[in-house]
């Protein structure tokens, strides 16, 4: 069956991190300026989770980032749009169906999808990762254009390879999930959507009773660090802090694993609303986020000269010990603020 | 936005493409850049690669010496592990697992042989000579 061609006026803005970028480009789409951060901070995109008994490529799955979809579903909940998410279809081929009826009633469309098929992406970065996201926006003879925030152009993909990657399998099978955004509100209430972001955020870093979510995270982890290099040599020693590295730095995360963007956030709220508490704030944060980056420096020559490491391990141990106190000091400053 | 061209990346040089990153700078100010990656960035990855690519290795001798069945190659190649398969193929862990032998492996059906070709997006022949 012969479809016909289709554009929506749809503009595509590189972004740091695939689904805050999404966000912020679907809203910039219905005539509200969300920037980046904003999308990030106010959807609580900041997060810290250590799961040693999971592995991810062969090393323990270490996330800086909120499960998929957090960013999309609570900055809509918390700035309360209309909004509409399918989280998971039956038939594969209803799953496009469904993307081609969106896309001829002019509304882009977000998807999560994974990675590994994905075929602009550059081929090194093609791991077993399912919580990327993409929007399509345009429908040319078989090929879809989409935008992928990640990449600095607009990118075309043939149907067979889209509906392979909407249908990834494995850990956070995406399922065809897709979302869009309804209509949007001129009176946006962002002053109370800050608010919320921020208290969700900061209940996640430091409140949660678990030794393995947020700042405790980020100590157990250092406590481990130590540790490897006796346990398994030298080598995956190595390979478990260049994941560390890895996802911290090289997934789309915009820098020191979201830090940066996190502060960013911080610092654009304490403008927006005048408050000088929410700028002190994003010069810590900032703080930690370039001792991260230090981290991730130091770290690399390790990874570097695998056999010999040129670091000693109890001293980048040290060094997360640290940052992990700066960013404490970050959240319990934010669990006090009035905004 | 259409004419807009569309790069593909042939060859695996790491850090081809440029990204979005943010830094701040000592007066608090964030900004945005767009970069190629930098120095610590392509060690890590090629730090992966390299550790992929000599398991490739190493299971393509094991299945040309017979000592495992092709499985394991197109496992390795694909970066998955028997947990990840049995979820992309549905099949249980335990009998992947047990398919990794040649001798099971040479036994399996036609229908098995399929769902293990799909995972792997390739021909049933493909699966069983390993290049």
């Amino acid at each position: 069956m012969e479809k016909d061609n289709l554009m929506i006026d749809y503009k595509h803005r590189q972004a740091g991190h695939c689904e805050s970028g999404a966000t912020s480009n679907l809203f910039n789409f219905y005539g509200v300026e969300l920037s980046e951060p904003m999308a990030f901070g106010i959807g609580n995109g900041l997060y810290f989770s250590y799961l040693p008994f999971l592995k991810l490529q062969y090393a323990p799955m270490i996330s800086f980032r909120n499960l998929p979809n957090t960013v999309f579903h609570r900055s809509m909940k918390y700035l309360d749009v209309d909004a509409t998410v399918i989280k998971k279809f039956k038939d594969q081929k209803e799953s496009m169906a469904a993307l081609d009826r969106n896309l001829e009633k002019g509304i882009p469309t977000g998807m999560q999808v994974g990675v590994f098929n994905l075929t602009f992406f550059p081929p090194e970065y093609r791991m077993h990762y399912n919580m990327h996201n993409l929007v399509a926006y345009g429908r040319e003879g078989n090929d879809y254009w989409v935008s992928d925030t990640v990449m600095e152009l607009p990118q075309r993909i043939s149907s067979e390879d889209l509906q392979r990657v909407r249908w990834a399998k494995g850990v956070f099978a995406p399922k065809g999930k897709m979302y869009w955004i309804n209509t949007v509100r001129k009176d946006l209430d962002i002053k109370s959507a800050v608010e919320k972001g921020i208290r969700k955020t900061v209940y996640e870093m430091i409140k949660i009773p678990f030794p393995l979510i947020g700042v405790k995270g980020i100590h157990w982890l250092a406590k481990d660090l130590k540790k490897w290099q006796k346990k398994h040599g030298n080598e995956t020693a190595a390979f478990y802090l260049g994941q560390i590295i890895r996802m911290s730095e090289d997934f789309g995360t915009g820098g020191a694993g979201f830090r940066y963007i996190y502060g960013a956030f911080l610092k654009e709220a304490g403008e927006k609303f005048d408050n000088p508490d929410l700028i002190t704030a994003s010069k810590l944060m900032g703080n930690a986020a370039n001792h991260w980056r230090e981290f991730t420096y130091m770290g690399a020559r390790n990874c570097k000269n695998r056999s010999k490491p040129e670091e000693d391990y109890g001293k980048l141990s040290d060094m997360l010990h640290e940052i992990a106190d700066m960013e404490k000091e970050v959240y319990v400053k934010l669990d006090k603020i009035k905004i | 936005m259409a004419e807009e061209s569309n790069p593909v990346y042939k060859n695996q040089a790491y850090g081809q493409y440029r990204e979005l990153l943010y830094s701040e700078y000592a007066d608090g100010k964030f900004e945005k850049s767009v970069a190629y990656h930098g120095e610590s960035d392509r060690v890590t990855l090629q730090q992966a690669w390299d550790l992929f690519n000599d398991r490739i290795e190493a299971a393509r001798q094991k299945v040309k010496a017979g000592k495992a069945s092709p499985i394991l190659y197109y496992m390795e190649k694909t970066l998955v592990t028997p947990m990840d398969l049995s979820m992309h193929a549905g099949i249980m862990v335990w009998r992947v697992k047990r398919h990794l032998k040649p001798a099971v492996f040479k036994r399996l059906g036609e229908k098995t042989l399929q769902k293990y070709a799909a995972a792997f997006n390739i021909t049933t022949d493909q699966l069983k000579n390993v290049d």
